[in-house]
């Protein structure tokens, strides 16, 4: 396996009290392979993604337990300048916002020759060559003209092409992709999602890709992890989760989609609110939302519950909402 | 169709660039929007869609007249809205509202629910005497689904979804006919959407209310459209009920679009079509010649350089009147299916229970 993350915890101190960000978390993804992390703002997604980067802010935030096993070591027990060799050169982060997460005022091609010069020891000319043949890569055209071009002189989608050009440069086992088309266009969506595809199939990277967008995962994902305040409430192969979801908060957000059939009808809506993590509720998380809940709902945290081989469900009615 | 309530020709927005300090000159212009015309009828919801840049909110603007325009008509009633002035605008705008995309920052953080929702009243006071303000206030906030208590706290005391619902009650306020919602629900979360778009159908009903709605999500603008209007690099590109556009669309735009939007069924992965457009919208400053579209089109001729494309019913389809009979501003129009007819892969099984508690009544 390459990355494996086991019981996983992430707290943040806040003004307010202790905000329970990730409350043991647990999941793996191999080389070749695409996990997607979906799930809605403050469910824990992007903080667990950031802890096995280790870009997390601490403090405020802290890591409280929990193993991240790459290639077999615990990142979590290395020293900053050892995490600091793996983080861009075996793992690489891609993120929403290419425009602030790019220098406006370093050249693309120095953003990008950037990586070889400190990862690699290359003589900045080098570099440079090495830039352009990256935006090769990520088919942005005139490459050789545009690598002198700063970031606000490149459209959307193709910030994006610069963002993963960075992140594929050393050639890493692992990208981290988090919402990293939500904030382009459909169209241009498409052709990034495509091109980043291809790219993971040639360099057989594992693929994390954090999202929200069911439609998306449902493209390209081979397996999917559900969160909700912190914890995966659901882990599937793709095809299983959307045939027959096995948890009511997964099954919540499919029937949200509008469909043809119910055009001019309701549609189907989770009530209530996601949870405050400074006071997620008793037992499990999503009870006062679940149309399903009981008594045993309120009181006690659903484990992960086997539902097959290969999938899991945080649900102690997991086989009722299965066959619901 | 129903007796229309606002009518729009020609619409123009071009914002100048100029050159100079003290001897400004123009050197060009943003064609922001560049002649878009439509109907909107009475109690009917129009849903406007195309991407970003594409002009979609700046004929929002112009609708609540945030906006002058540079040409073109809005009529509402049969009145042009862009010749008014004074008193006779006031009224005018009384009638169209507007509901906001981002409730983060389009509500006052230092002033309450109530203030926010009674503000339209200090401009308007004819619609409530001062002494009445406050029980309209909380009426409308248990019409959107909130507590009429909260009427004293502040925005940041709310969810993202709360927040929306607070817009919503400040578009109600003055019992407006009209309401112009731009991206209503793209800022909220997947579980939280649903909710929204539920409670504005439900208030469409209940007040009669006409929409016009904007958002780039093509699955919520069907679900909520009568009709549907696609824009590209200000114009209108195709039009039709929701129907037409969505199963029989004859701009190969449209066409693009459509397949560009990923569908949640991964057994549609491997046997969809998809038509991925290369390259990026062109710059409004400086739109392409002829079609507007043909710089990324896959079924560009010479002639599409050289003749703008009417947005009529093309020629091929106006003696058959079929669903492929609309609106299509496209020199070689012809219907392409691109959303494959829809399998739900979990069948009938997993529909929700009609009388769970996760459905309002």
């Amino acid at each position: 396996m390459l990355l494996e993350v086991r019981d996983l915890h992430v707290e943040f101190r806040t003004r307010d009290g202790i905000a329970k960000a990730v409350n043991g978390v647990s999941y793996a993804v191999d080389a070749g392979e695409t996990l997607a992390v979906l799930g809605e703002s403050g469910s824990g997604k992007s903080v667990t993604a950031q802890a096995v980067m280790g870009i997390l802010d601490m403090p405020p935030g802290r890591i409280t337990g929990g193993e991240i096993l790459f290639k077999g070591r615990d990142l979590l027990k290395l020293k900053e300048d050892q995490r600091r060799s793996v983080r861009g050169a075996e793992m690489a982060m891609i993120f929403q916002d290419a425009l602030s997460s790019l220098n406006p005022v370093l050249s693309v091609g120095d953003q990008l020759g950037e990586m070889f010069v400190v990862h690699r020891g290359m003589s900045r000319k080098d570099a440079r060559a090495k830039a352009v043949e990256l935006m090769d890569r990520v088919r942005i055209p005139a490459a050789r003209e545009r690598v002198r071009q700063y970031p606000h002189q490149f459209s959307g989608g193709m910030r994006q092409r610069i963002m993963i050009a960075m992140a594929l440069a050393l050639e890493p086992a692992l990208i981290i992709a988090d919402e990293p088309t939500t904030a382009l266009d459909v169209t241009v969506q498409a052709q990034v999602m495509d091109l980043l595809a291809e790219l993971q199939r040639e360099y057989r990277m594992g693929l994390i890709l954090i999202t929200h967008d069911l439609g998306v995962v449902a493209d390209v994902a081979d397996r999917i992890a559900v969160m909700y305040a912190g914890r995966i409430v659901e882990s599937a192969p793709v095809h299983d989760i959307y045939k027959a979801p096995a948890h009511p908060y997964t099954r919540g957000l499919l029937d949200s989609i509008p469909r043809l059939d119910q055009k001019g009808q309701e549609l189907y809506a989770i009530k209530g609110l996601p949870p405050n993590l400074l006071h997620i509720p008793p037992g499990c998380p999503f009870h006062p939302r679940c149309p399903m809940a009981q008594d045993v709902c309120r009181t006690d945290v659903p484990p992960l519950y086997e539902v097959s081989a290969t999938r899991g469900s945080a649900c102690h009615f997991w086989r009722e909402c299965l066959h619901a | 169709m129903p007796e229309p309530i606002l009518q729009v020709d020609g619409l123009v927005k071009h914002y100048p660039l100029t050159q100079g300090v003290l001897l400004k000159k123009q050197i060009g212009a943003v064609k922001a929007v560049d002649g878009v015309d439509f109907t909107l009828g009475r109690g009917e919801t129009l849903g406007i869609v195309g991407e970003s840049g594409c002009g979609k909110s700046t004929v929002a603007k112009m609708l609540v007249h945030l906006e002058r325009p540079t040409a073109g008509s809005i009529r509402y009633k049969g009145e042009d809205v862009t010749e008014l002035s004074g008193r006779a605008l006031k009224a005018v705008r009384r009638n169209i509202q507007m509901v906001f995309q981002d409730p983060y920052t389009s509500l006052n953080p230092r002033m309450t629910v109530g203030d926010i929702i009674g503000e339209p009243y200090e401009i308007h006071p004819e619609v409530a005497p001062k002494g009445d303000r406050r029980r309209r206030v909380q009426e409308l906030l248990d019409v959107v689904g909130l507590n009429p208590e909260y009427i004293n706290r502040y925005p940041h005391q709310f969810s993202g979804g709360q927040r929306q619902r607070i817009g919503i009650a400040r578009g109600l306020a003055l019992r407006p006919e009209v309401i112009v919602a731009d991206e209503p629900v793209s800022a909220l979360d997947v579980s939280v959407q649903a909710q929204v778009i539920n409670l504005l159908a439900g208030l469409q009903q209940e007040f009669d209310l006409s929409y016009v709605f904007i958002a780039h999500d093509l699955s919520i603008v069907r679900h909520i459209s009568d009709r549907v209007g696609v824009m590209y690099l200000g114009r209108i590109v195709e039009i039709g009920t929701d129907e037409q556009i969505y199963d029989h669309p004859t701009h190969p735009y449209t066409q693009a679009l459509l397949s560009a939007v990923p569908v949640p069924d991964p057994e549609a992965r491997e046997h969809r079509e998809r038509i991925i457009l290369t390259g990026d919208v062109p710059s409004p400053t400086n739109i392409p010649s002829g079609c507007r579209f043909r710089t990324r089109c896959f079924k560009a001729q010479p002639r599409c350089a050289e003749e703008v494309p009417l947005l009529a019913v093309p020629e091929a389809f106006r003696g058959a009147p079929g669903p492929a009979a609309h609106p299509s501003a496209c020199h070689f129009a012809e219907e392409k299916q691109v959303v494959p007819p829809e399998t739900d892969p979990r069948g009938d099984r997993f529909l929700p229970p009609a009388d769970g508690p996760g459905r309002p009544a």
